[in-house]
């Protein structure tokens, strides 16, 4: 979508327009043409965006706030529950589209944290162009990354033109294109193998494919979106960095999709974790850790699609993060100062052994339900 | 100011270049399409099909006649190599001819007349498999259809802003023929060569996953059945409206070739066919459409095929005898 020629011409006047009208306008500005663009790509659900924009404004007043956050989450469920309804999985994002309003997934998240600051005091009144050209912000709309309203709007406000902008945000395209091009649709060729699939051999080849499938085309489009906002000017948050060089799961995370992991983090975890010092819990952090985080990634799980698939890939995380987290806690002192396990072999292992559960979460991923339980019986030998 | 200036290099090395693009693209595909002896797109490549329709419609005469071959896998010769299908075993039996594999996984008798509707022009001889009525919805996309068609076989109709903007854009030779010269260059879309390429790698390290089966260069023994239907009285109209109304693509298809004074046969490879499917129907068919349009039909033996539907090598080549016209 953000890849079109109806993208870049719109993109073209809007960056023409956004450098041309003084400062005080510029909000306006992408705030109209992110509207076209979604207009264009998705004109059915532009009065559902606007009306949530409005409610989101006048979020301070706690009814209001509370409404709001009741609505998103529950047009956000909605809609994920009539994608599943659909068979709509993580490899369909164009004909979800139809069902889904366009980037629906981020744009919740960036609304209910609006909200959520706003009750908590640490964003004032917004300005009403500073917020829409928050919510209409056309290069990061389809695909993230997760914005932040106070960074966003202090990017957008001190953006100023430069050759060195022009030209990096130029290169970051294109290596977003040739990771997309060259690479992940090249490997989604391999993955397309997956109902021919018959040993276990091959089985591991489609799930590596996939494995690097959807990191290469996940971070080509978030390439894409941070290349067209530097461009303007305008720095967006990075959403990868070399996350299957991660030495454990919870490094994974800080480098996976990393502004959903900060998101769930503060709206989710951390809220989570405080409400469970409140109780009999208290005692046992650990518990609570494990608890916290389960919790934690049954939302992404959620958020990705509301199917049995996604919610046991996230409950696999979640366990997956709470053993780390309980492992660390009981580790013996002495094994934690062991120059062997401080070592880079075991930094090796570390990367080798996180890089492989994380491959292996991926099948509820890459397949339905039935599709799963055979790669996963295949993978191990089980099946044929 | 070096990001300017490198910024400026690229635009002037881009137009510096794109007026040589057309006399690129015209003989990359010239060496592709016209010097080819087993000519088919590598990987059953759908995308790889619009370069080709759209090379046959700027050249429409070629230097051989042009003979086509459209269908499924089946045509297409999924497990064999491209010389061993049915396209690449007529092009060896008739090196005179140009012979064309256009066939793409899927493709049903929908797809193959839209395909031949945008090509009949270039063509001399159709070899068509003969299907559904099916068309494939992305065909809009990839070339030439009517907008009838379009609705006539819901396929997914291409954005028409999006339609200007790239008809626009395509004053940049560069932009206008990045298909073209990636079509003609790797023999089919880059991600599909580099695919091809990085199996390749893959299965010479750990031979496993979709190869040829087992069995496709088998021997074997018994004969291809080929059957055709043909009656002696040509059928009145009333007749002609009643077989039009059972198979209407069959029925559009023959029109097309014959209207155009071409040659085509359709294939009918055994099994349950809907719509005109009696010896009677299939022979005033047949005499309806005489000389241009034949439905020929063939039994082959499972001995010649090495699963339920795709044929061996060996399969291929009787297949290929079986059609001399």
């Amino acid at each position: 979508m953000i890849l079109t020629l109806r993208f870049i011409v719109l993109f073209v006047l809007c960056g023409i327009c956004f450098f041309s009208v003084p400062r005080a306008w510029r909000p306006l500005t992408l705030a109209f043409w992110g509207a076209v663009f979604y207009a264009m790509f998705a004109g059915a659900f532009l009065a559902i965006v606007l009306a949530l924009t409005v409610l989101t404004y006048f979020a301070g007043r706690r009814v209001v706030a509370w409404t709001t956050g009741a609505l998103v989450v529950g047009l956000l469920y909605y809609f994920k529950v009539r994608a599943a309804v659909f068979d709509i999985g993580a490899g369909a994002p164009s004909s979800a589209t139809i069902l889904i309003p366009l980037g629906f997934s981020y744009l919740s998240f960036e609304l209910l944290h609006v909200v959520i600051e706003r009750r908590r005091g640490r964003i004032p009144v917004p300005s009403f162009p500073d917020l829409l050209a928050f919510v209409f912000f056309a290069p990061a709309r389809v695909a993230g990354p997760i914005k932040r309203y106070p960074d966003f709007t202090g990017a957008v406000h001190g953006a100023e033109w430069s050759m060195d902008n022009l030209y990096a945000g130029t290169i970051r395209v294109m290596v977003g294109l040739a990771k997309k091009l060259f690479i992940a649709d090249v490997l989604a060729l391999t993955v397309a193998e997956r109902p021919d699939v018959r040993s276990a051999a091959h089985a591991w080849v489609v799930l590596l494919a996939f494995t690097f499938q959807i990191y290469f085309d996940f971070s080509a489009y978030t390439d894409v979106a941070i290349g067209f906002s530097r461009m303007l000017g305008i720095t967006l948050p990075e959403n990868f960095r070399r996350p299957y060089l991660a030495p454990n799961i919870r490094e994974f995370w800080n480098r996976w999709h990393i502004t959903l992991s900060m998101w769930v983090r503060d709206y989710v975890f951390l809220p989570a974790g405080r409400g469970l010092f409140r109780t009999r819990l208290r005692a046992l952090p650990t518990v609570i850790a494990a608890i916290s985080y389960v919790v934690t990634f049954l939302v992404v799980g959620a958020w990705h699609g509301i199917t049995a698939a996604f919610l046991l890939w996230g409950l696999y995380h979640g366990v997956l993060l709470a053993a780390y987290h309980a492992m660390r806690a009981k580790m013996p002192p002495s094994i934690a100062a062991h120059p062997l396990y401080r070592s880079r072999a075991a930094d090796a292992c570390g990367v080798a052994v996180t890089f492989l559960l994380v491959a292996i979460g991926w099948v509820p991923f890459m397949t339905s339900w039935d599709g799963a339980s055979r790669l996963l019986a295949l993978l191990f030998g089980a099946g044929r | 100011m070096r990001p300017a200036r490198r910024l400026i290099f690229a635009l002037v090395c881009l137009a510096a270049l794109d007026p040589f693009v057309p006399v690129m693209q015209r003989r990359v595909e010239r060496h592709r399409y016209e010097d080819a002896l087993a000519f088919r797109f590598e990987g059953s490549d759908l995308f790889a099909l619009g370069p080709l329709v759209a090379y046959l419609r700027d050249q429409p005469r070629g230097e051989r006649p042009r003979t086509v071959f459209l269908g499924n896998s089946v045509m297409f010769g999924y497990g064999l190599d491209a010389a061993e299908a049915i396209p690449g075993r007529f092009q060896q039996l008739h090196p005179d001819t140009q012979v064309f594999n256009a066939a793409i996984n899927g493709f049903e008798m929908g797809s193959s007349y839209l395909v031949s509707k945008a090509i009949v022009d270039a063509v001399d001889r159709f070899y068509v498999m003969r299907g559904t009525a099916a068309a494939n919805p992305l065909l809009a996309s990839l070339i030439p259809v009517e907008e009838a068609d379009v609705r006539a076989f819901h396929l997914q109709s291409p954005n028409p802003v999006e339609a200007r903007l790239q008809s626009m854009a395509e004053i940049w030779h560069l932009y206008a023929s990045t298909y073209r010269l990636q079509a003609a260059i790797f023999g089919t879309s880059t991600r599909q060569y580099i695919h091809g390429r990085a199996d390749a790698v893959r299965r010479a390290i750990a031979p496993d996953g979709p190869q040829p089966a087992i069995g496709a260069h088998a021997p074997a023994d018994g004969a291809i059945a080929v059957t055709r239907w043909r009656s002696a009285t040509i059928p009145t109209d009333e007749r002609r409206s009643e077989l039009r109304r059972q198979d209407q693509v069959l029925w559009q298809f023959a029109e097309l070739v014959s209207a155009h004074r071409k040659r085509a046969v359709i294939l009918q490879f055994g099994g349950a066919v809907t719509g005109v499917s009696s010896e009677t129907e299939l022979a005033d068919f047949n005499a309806a459409f005489a000389p241009f349009v034949e439905v020929v039909g063939l039994t082959i033996p499972p001995a010649f095929k090495y699963d339920s539907r795709h044929l061996t090598a060996e399969g291929a080549r009787l297949v290929a005898e079986a059609l001399r016209p």
